[in-house]
């Protein structure tokens, strides 16, 4: 019997196994000596056959079907169907850690021109897709409603289906604006950073204002509905917010799936700070978020979620969880979704946007008067799989985790650092390596949110292999 | 019970199929120019008889309401003075029988086999093409892969004619050769669903509940030529004192080695054939004992695998698995006892097989 290589790492005071295709479990020192020593019992095959870590021969069901889950790991480069477009960088705001990526209200030559928009319209026109998603960014994109409408109309007439995301600071709403979103295939998104001060710190600067930014959010979820309107949190690790404070002022408005975001110390802001102390920081806190919402959720059937490590945890379950951009692999970049900047020219994130902006490296791609520049891409694509990294490769957490080669450029300046020392794997090893912890966790209140952060009626030891 | 076979009679000598047209119908074939030779239509109605007629055939039906049968398609065995009706117009639930004969003898098996063999394919083909619009017909058995180079033909030729029809095929998988694959994979994926069972994780107890020495072995073979070939798989589990503990086993099993399996049907046993006298013997009342259930579906699940719970009443299931439980007794076999009447999920329930007698039935039981 053959065993597909397994890679391990240590867990409490067991180990995790994982394989490529994404099988895990859980056993002890003694099963790994035997594994290493090539001393494995009878039973021990046993075990790994029923989990799906063995075959007898090639083509054989158990060898078929771990050929077919692997493939199924492997996320497929869909069609280009989302465009997020940047119609101004001007903003009605200046929130402390935005200043890359915004531009003054009254500042002039930050809006599409009218050549740029009639070359967007033109770039939209020959998609291949009949099913658009269109994600208007800024700046504040409700500054130019005129050529939010204007996208709307055109796309509603050139598309089966389209679908349109407002990410707006809901700061300046007149009947105009509120008549836009109204409308059944528009959606809102927008930032509510905890309570009343963190938000006035972070944002708004007073809170007068926000107090306008909390009541025409109120007003949305009245007027649009609470399936029209979500809403996330940025977190500065310098000043967090208070838990109870940040869940509150999302439980109150019925929103149950919280997702936290670390401010982008990007660019400037960055200057003189250490990236590992911040990771370090950083992963507490969210940590500790996580085990807050579990204690919340059984003690007051809360039914609250932190949306990224759910994801994560349904990455380490099973396959075809890809909806998160950060959690591909391969991460293709200008496949499914393209970023359009207020000058025309393209990008495949809104982060490459920033950087590109304080003239780190230009990782523009094209324009929408040229198209893409495939040389381009066809270089980034090259390296946005874990697959073949040298430190993924190691990775027992390789099948579940993504790639992010620009957060790498954009930290480090380069894309070959050693993945181990990155933000991004250090992040994603201690959100698995917490994954991993509950689902082997025996306590009530830990299963209770697992079954429902994982999508089951409950949540039993038999969830997450053992060796016994 | 809706009746699968009507008294006939018909000048004819050799058997034939046709499709049975009252007036409406018949008045729409005219004017879409859709008549086949395979068409009759109805003039004589009363006293318990209908007179069917086309230019070159007659039937006579007893004992039936014309407006019942409208649109069904019937093989006629004048030998017999029977009718069957191959395809019910308004059913959801047409299932061919391709042959009863079988190489396993699973111990619950509701439709025992026999040996002997009636090559109907002819006229089960031309009752597929003669199918309403956008149809699912079963394929079943005994064991129709015994008869596979039939088969795959004729499955090949009906999607190709008629690319409104899909086929739900049950199969033991014990028959397919790396030889197939050619002609499993040219078939339309999307409209062919293949229900195959397993029983257990443990090839002993498989081996013992289908009666086959070496089926599990066999089994796995068959799965995987159906995973190459792309095919669209639903596994099929009937519930059993024999299999229930080891069902969570079987979750993990599932996830890790049949994991193109599109879906995983968890069934509860018929009380009829094999399944009646064995009964005592293998009825496992989930009713009360849920857990290994439970345990299964939330493993399977979490996994990503879509799971069902086939001829499970809705009472009879927690309220959190409730809603994999659809109604899936088909509609000629199907019986709500009185319980049901004030019962509010009534719509979307199996309700109990119509053989099920009340003392073999679920401890927990009652309107919902
Ligand atoms: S990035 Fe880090 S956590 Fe992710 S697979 Fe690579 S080594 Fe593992
Ligand atoms: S009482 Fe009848 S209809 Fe209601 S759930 Fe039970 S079996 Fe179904």
């Amino acid at each position: 019997m053959n065993v597909w290589p397994l890679r391990f790492r240590k867990s409490g005071t067991e180990y995790l196994f994982s394989d490529d295709a994404g099988g895990f479990f859980r056993a002890d020192q003694a099963f790994l000596e035997r594994y290493v020593a090539d001393g494995l019992l009878l039973s021990d095959y046993d075990f790994l056959r029923h989990g799906g870590h063995t075959f007898a021969e090639v083509g054989d069901l158990a060898h078929t079907a771990f050929a077919y889950r692997w493939s199924q790991r492997q996320a497929v480069r869909p069609e280009l169907a989302y465009l997020i477009l940047v119609p101004t960088l001007r903003c009605n705001l200046s929130c402390g850690y935005c200043q890359v990526s915004r531009a003054a209200e009254h500042a002039k030559g930050y809006d599409w021109t009218e050549e740029t928009t009639e070359a967007v319209l033109r770039y939209l026109d020959q998609l291949g897709t009949s099913d658009i998603k269109i994600e208007f960014q800024g700046g504040e994109p409700l500054l130019r409603i005129d050529l939010l409408e204007r996208v709307r109309s055109f796309c509603r007439e050139r598309f089966a289906s389209s679908k349109f995301v407002v990410c707006t600071n809901l700061q300046e709403m007149s009947p105009r604006e509120w008549a836009f979103l109204e409308a059944g295939d528009t959606f809102v998104s927008t930032s509510l950073d905890g309570d009343m001060a963190t938000h006035s710190r972070q944002r708004t600067h007073s809170a007068q204002a926000t107090s306008k930014f909390l009541s025409n959010l109120d007003e949305a979820i009245e007027r649009l509905g609470p399936h029209k309107v979500s809403a996330l949190p940025t977190i500065d690790i310098d000043n967090p917010p208070d838990f109870e404070a940040l869940i509150n002022a999302y439980r109150s408005r019925g929103m149950r799936s919280l997702y936290l975001r670390p401010v982008n110390h990007q660019g400037f802001a960055r200057r003189g700070r250490s990236v590992d102390a911040d990771i370090e920081r950083w992963n507490a806190l969210h940590h500790a978020f996580v085990e807050h919402l579990i204690d919340l959720n059984y003690r007051i059937g809360a039914g609250l979620e932190e949306y990224y490590f759910s994801q994560c945890l349904r990455r380490a379950l099973r396959s075809g969880a890809d909806e998160h951009v950060d959690l591909r692999n391969p991460n293709f970049f200008a496949s499914d979704y393209l970023v359009v900047d207020h000058d025309g020219k393209f990008y495949p994130t809104d982060e490459a946007r920033m950087l590109s902006r304080i003239g780190r490296i230009d990782l523009s791609i094209g324009d929408v008067f040229s198209g893409l520049q495939t040389e381009k891409t066809d270089t980034l694509n090259a390296a946005s799989l874990n697959n073949y990294d040298p430190d993924c490769v190691h990775c027992t957490f390789q099948p579940f985790c993504g790639s992010d080669l620009i957060d790498d450029i954009s930290r480090y300046g380069r894309s070959d650092r050693a993945k181990t020392k990155t933000w991004f794997c250090r992040r994603h090893t201690s959100i698995f390596d917490h994954v991993f912890e509950l689902m082997y966790r025996d306590d009530p209140a830990t299963k209770h949110s697992l079954a429902q952060w994982s999508g089951v009626v409950s949540w039993g030891r038999h969830m997450a292999p053992e060796l016994a | 019970m809706i009746p699968l076979r009507i008294t006939a009679a018909t000048p004819a000598v050799a058997p034939f199929v046709a499709r049975l047209n009252a007036e409406g119908r018949a008045f729409e074939l005219e004017r879409t120019s859709g008549r086949t030779p395979f068409d009759l239509d109805l003039e004589i109605v009363g006293e318990g008889r209908s007179v069917y007629r086309s230019s070159s055939a007659e039937l006579e039906l007893r004992g039936i309401d014309a407006g019942e049968v409208d649109g069904d398609v019937v093989f006629i065995d004048p030998s017999r003075g029977i009718a069957h009706r191959l395809v019910r117009a308004r059913s959801a639930h047409n299932t061919f029988l391709i042959t009863e004969r079988c190489d396993q003898l699973c111990v619950m098996c509701s439709q025992p086999p026999k040996r002997g063999h009636v090559d109907m394919f002819p006229y089960f083909e031309a009752a597929a093409l003669l199918a309403p619009a956008n149809m699912v017909l079963g394929i079943s058995g005994g064991e129709p892969t015994l008869f596979k180079d039939q088969l795959l033909p004729f499955l090949d030729r009906v999607l190709t004619h008629r690319r409104d029809l899909s086929f739900h095929i049950l199969t033991n998988a014990q028959h397919f050769e790396p030889t197939d694959l050619p002609s499993l994979a040219r078939l339309p994926h999307d409209r062919v669903t293949w229900g195959v069972p397993l029983y257990s994780s443990d090839l002993v107890i498989h081996d013992s509940i289908v009666g086959k020495d070496g089926a599990f072995q066999k089994l796995t073979g068959g799965l995987a030529i159906l995973a190459k070939s792309g095919a669209t798989l639903e596994l099929r589990t009937v519930l059993m004192s024999r299999n229930a503990a080891d069902l969570p086993d079987l979750a993990r099993f599932v996830t890790s080695q049949v994991p193109f399996s599109s879906s995983w049907a968890i069934m509860q046993l018929e009380n009829i054939g094999f399944g009646r006298l064995n009964w005592n013997e293998l009825f496992f009342d989930h009713s009360v004992q849920f857990e290994p259930v439970a345990n299964a579906i939330d493993l399977a699940r979490s996994r990503g695998l879509n799971v069902w719970l086939y001829n499970f009443p809705r009472c009879t299931v927690p309220e959190g698995y409730r809603h994999l439980a659809p109604a899936t007794i088909s509609d000629w076999k199907r019986r709500y006892p009185a319980a049901c009447e004030e019962c509010s999920v009534r719509d979307g329930c199996s309700g109990l097989f119509e053989w099920h007698t009340d003392d073999r039935g679920f401890q927990r039981f009652g309107t919902l």
